[in-house]
């Protein structure tokens, strides 16, 4: 149940004894329309490295061992229409460390978010210069990575009338290269000030005592915006793209718009039906694509619900690739025909469920789950709901879902062009 | 059924040796959901050469194929064994080390089904000159993927240099080449001589109660007729030898930054007794005292832009072999390279390895050990992974706090010897 610490501030405590650990997460949200996410990045990594108390990686790294080794870091991310940095700390728990360690790492937590080491107003220079140039190697090695180049590139092509969501939740070095140290400050200011902030603590943790820990956070009231939080861009052509690298396997991605609500039945039949296309290991595009015709090495399908979105990934011999695209497109078909049994359709359901279950064995799903619920109040996010949600979806529900699954952009990397 | 106790935890790992040599191993964790169960033979890609059973003479296999044969297991005659499983709303999976196989799933529900039919279609080969052939296109595949993946080819060519006439560097697929040589009669050999009862392990650990999961594995066992356990007989020895370490070498591939990886090969035999396991944890304290985030050398040269956060390090205790990792993306390979040989060339004179610095990275260990007990897929492959030893996950404990500064300056004597060591360059090829 998610506390009002003070205006557009929140704090969410799920006390379980399950676990070894705590896990405390700080989210900062913004809309992303508004939100530099290159500097926002960046921020994070400088944040990271130092801070008044700790002024070195070294110092920081060494007071975390002496909480027992506990894991701290600060990502970014996307939930729909907006940007997330998110601090997060993973600690033994305190009855295991017979020690105060959640008192003290929300203490961590508050000295780095709140006490960066500045001078003069400014980041360190030193630590900004270094933490840019770090990044921006990072942001440009990410094509090293074939499945996440092309994954990354399948987003910009989907979403190329709408630049935020386009561009990754980390930036592009272009982006980062625009970042001067006056705006990073700039940026951290507002993200303190303005930003949604949702706290999340799950662990063997009481609830009042969490609560006055986070308060000692003191942050300020602020205004946020109530807004629809999922992307739905219009329907168009089919977009392709077809990038050139020195690649031994080629890539084939696709994009389908599908029609969708989000926690509605549509969104349970869509679930279903991505599942059955490429979602689970018994799925058509497995099974068909990658074992019967041997055609792929992987082949599934994942659906990005706040997205209206599923996404297709294959790894292929570049001249298979048309054959591989016609056999995609029929099992698609075969869905939206109804051409599955009725046990296919339940082993489906029950491998969804069984990894739903599997998930509320993870402190940071439940945690998830603790922020997924501030930000959508009015939807029961519990493991009962997702059951029944999927155990009600009929085989003509998955048929129609299916049916709304349009192809929008084909995105291929390979070595030449075919 | 042994019952071992681990207060300090408030863990148990229930123990059962068959009468046909399969050893059970049972972690009850009744707060889950998840069951995660392995089944594991002592067999990996290192093992190509063996005598089979019931034969006197060594014969040598193409390389990958217990990899080949992991992959081959599923399909039978009528039916794919990873259907069985997805039809309950279990994951299976399965995967091949340089050591091990290991048949794995996931359920939430029928696990007792998902139990026999783990240990069924792991026990029941089928091969035939069709599916084997269609198999090779599928794997085919996979070595091509593991070819565009930079930091795969690193850490395989550096193997290369450290393991020159040693099976630990072939890379576990085998090569397009190799697999192409394989038929049904060698899957069949290979089967019949590392997947005997004698040589497997069962873990299973979940919301489920040890003593019906023994009693379900016996009766399963019960039914089946295996031939008497023997001793298996493998070609591939111990490597401890620095002298056929290449010092270095340099690859040229479409990437954008170099990369850089420096090994140091190990020259004492570690195995899994509890000397082994005191040993690792050794090791890989020297590893993170001097090379660690809190390292003030790691700051010093992450400060003068010599590494980065891709910086990363660490020691594999194999069967037969043994060997540290260290590096990450380097604008300068050469002077990351230079700088960590001066480190190794210090010896045990390390001014990172102080007593205060060793007594709360042992803290640390603790807390982080502890904290890894959270999933049962990580108590699983922990469990698993040292199945065929002396000691088990569990021991883990009781070993750290029994570790001394002085193992950890005994485990750099042994570590650091700089004619062992090999570095290996990948640079971006000119059409990047």
């Amino acid at each position: 149940m998610r506390i009002q610490l003070a205006q557009g501030v929140g704090l969410t405590v799920i006390p379980t004894t399950q676990f070894k650990t705590t896990r405390i997460a700080v989210h900062f949200l913004a809309p992303l329309q508004k939100a530099d996410v290159a500097a926002r990045t960046l921020l994070t990594s400088v944040l990271e490295t130092a801070s008044r108390k700790y002024p070195t990686q070294s110092e920081l790294s060494a007071y975390l061992e002496g909480l027992f080794g506990a894991s701290f870091g600060i990502g970014v991310g996307k939930e729909g229409r907006m940007h997330r940095v998110t601090a997060s700390m993973n600690l033994l728990s305190d009855q295991l460390a017979q020690a105060d360690l959640l008192a003290q790492g929300m203490a961590f937590l508050k000295q780095v978010l709140l006490h960066p080491l500045m001078v003069n107003g400014r980041f360190d220079e030193a630590i900004f210069t270094r933490e840019q140039h770090n990044l921006k190697q990072y942001l440009e090695s990410l094509e090293e990575d074939r499945q996440t180049q092309a994954s990354l590139g399948l987003q910009a092509l989907y979403f190329q009338d709408d630049p935020s969501q386009a561009t990754p939740s980390f930036g592009t070095p272009a982006g980062l290269a625009k970042v001067t140290a006056k705006h990073l400050v700039a940026v951290y200011q507002q993200m303190l000030a303005q930003d949604r902030i949702e706290i999340v603590v799950l662990g063997n943790v009481d609830e009042t005592a969490v609560q006055q820990l986070a308060g000692d956070f003191d942050f300020a009231p602020r205004r946020v915006d109530v807004e629809a939080l999922d992307v739905d861009v219009p329907m168009h052509e089919v977009l392709t793209d077809q990038v050139i690298a020195p690649v031994i396997q080629a890539k084939l991605n696709l994009g389908y718009h599908v029609d969708t609500d989000y926690f509605g039945e549509k969104a349970y039949a869509t679930i279903v039906a991505n599942e059955l296309f490429g979602g689970s290991a018994l799925s058509k595009l497995f099974t068909n694509v990658r074992e019967k015709a041997s055609l792929a090495y992987y082949a599934s399908s994942s659906f990005d619900q706040a997205r209206h979105l599923v996404t297709v990934q294959t790894g292929i011999d570049a001249e298979k690739r048309d054959e591989v695209l016609q056999l995609i497109t029929e099992q698609l078909q075969q869905i939206q025909q109804g051409d599955f049994t009725d046990a296919q359709l339940q082993t489906m359901k029950d491998g969804l469920i069984a990894n739903r279950e599997t998930a509320y064995d993870a402190p940071r799903f439940l945690a998830r789950i603790g922020l997924l619920e501030s930000l959508w109040p009015t939807q029961p996010h519990t493991l009962e709901t997702f059951i029944q949600g999927v155990q009600a979806v009929s085989r003509e529900q998955v048929m129609q879902a299916a049916q709304g699954f349009e192809l929008q952009a084909i995105y291929t990397l390979e070595n030449e062009v075919s | 059924m042994e019952k071992h106790n681990y207060p300090a935890l408030g863990e148990a790992l229930y123990t059962q040796t068959l009468p046909n040599g399969l050893r059970v191993l049972v972690v009850a964790k009744p707060d889950f959901h998840e069951t995660y169960a392995l089944f594991t033979t002592n067999y990996g890609a290192i093992d190509t050469s063996f005598v089979p059973l019931g034969e006197t003479e060594l014969v040598q296999q193409p390389a990958g194929i217990a990899h080949f044969l992991e992959h081959k297991m599923f399909e039978k005659a009528d039916h794919d064994a990873f259907d069985l499983f997805g039809e309950t709303g279990a994951n299976a999976n399965a995967y091949t080390s340089t050591t091990r196989t290991a048949y794995l799933f996931s359920a939430s529900r029928a696990v007792d089904q998902n139990l026999n039919t783990l240990l069924d279609f792991v026990q029941d080969p089928y091969f035939t000159d069709k599916t084997v052939n269609k198999e090779k296109g599928i794997i085919g595949q996979e070595i091509q993927m593991y070819q565009d993946d930079p930091g795969w080819r690193l850490y395989l060519g550096l193997l290369g240099s450290l393991y020159p006439d040693h099976p630990a560097s072939v890379d576990v697929t085998g090569t397009i080449d190799s697999i192409a040589t394989i038929t049904p009669e060698m899957l069949y050999q290979a089967h019949a001589r590392f997947y005997h009862p004698s040589n497997m392990t069962l873990t299973v650990v979940g919301p489920v109660d040890p003593e019906h999961v023994i009693a379900l594995v016996a009766a399963n066992q019960a039914a089946k007729a295996f031939p008497a356990p023997q001793p298996i007989v493998r070609g591939v020895d111990w490597d401890l030898d620095k002298t056929s370490v290449i010092a270095h070498r340099e690859l040229a591939l479409p990437v954008v930054r170099p990369k850089v990886m420096v090994g140091i090969k190990g020259q004492t035999k570690i195995v899994d007794d509890e000397a082994g396991l005191k040993q690792q944890i050794a090791t890989r304290l020297l590893l993170e005292a001097l090379f660690g985030d809190s390292s003030p050398l790691y700051q010093k040269w992450y400060d003068a832009g010599l590494v980065d956060d891709s910086f990363d390090y660490g020691f594999e205790a194999q069967r037969t072999f043994n060997f540290a990792t260290l590096g990450g993306d380097a604008d300068d390979p050469t002077a990351l390279i230079d700088a960590l040989q001066q480190v190794i060339a210090r010896g045990v004179d390390q001014p990172e390895l102080t007593v205060e610095r060793f007594e709360r990275l042992k803290h640390a260990a603790l807390g982080k050990y502890a904290m890894s007990l959270n999933s049962m897929s990580s108590i699983a492959n922990g469990i698993s992974s040292q199945s065929f030893g002396q000691v088990n996950l569990f021991d883990y404990q009781r070993l750290l706090q029994a570790v001394e500064f002085d193992d950890v300056l005994q485990a750099a004597r042994q570590l650091f010897d700089p004619d062992a060591v090999a570095s290996l360059v990948i640079y971006p090829s000119e059409e990047a």
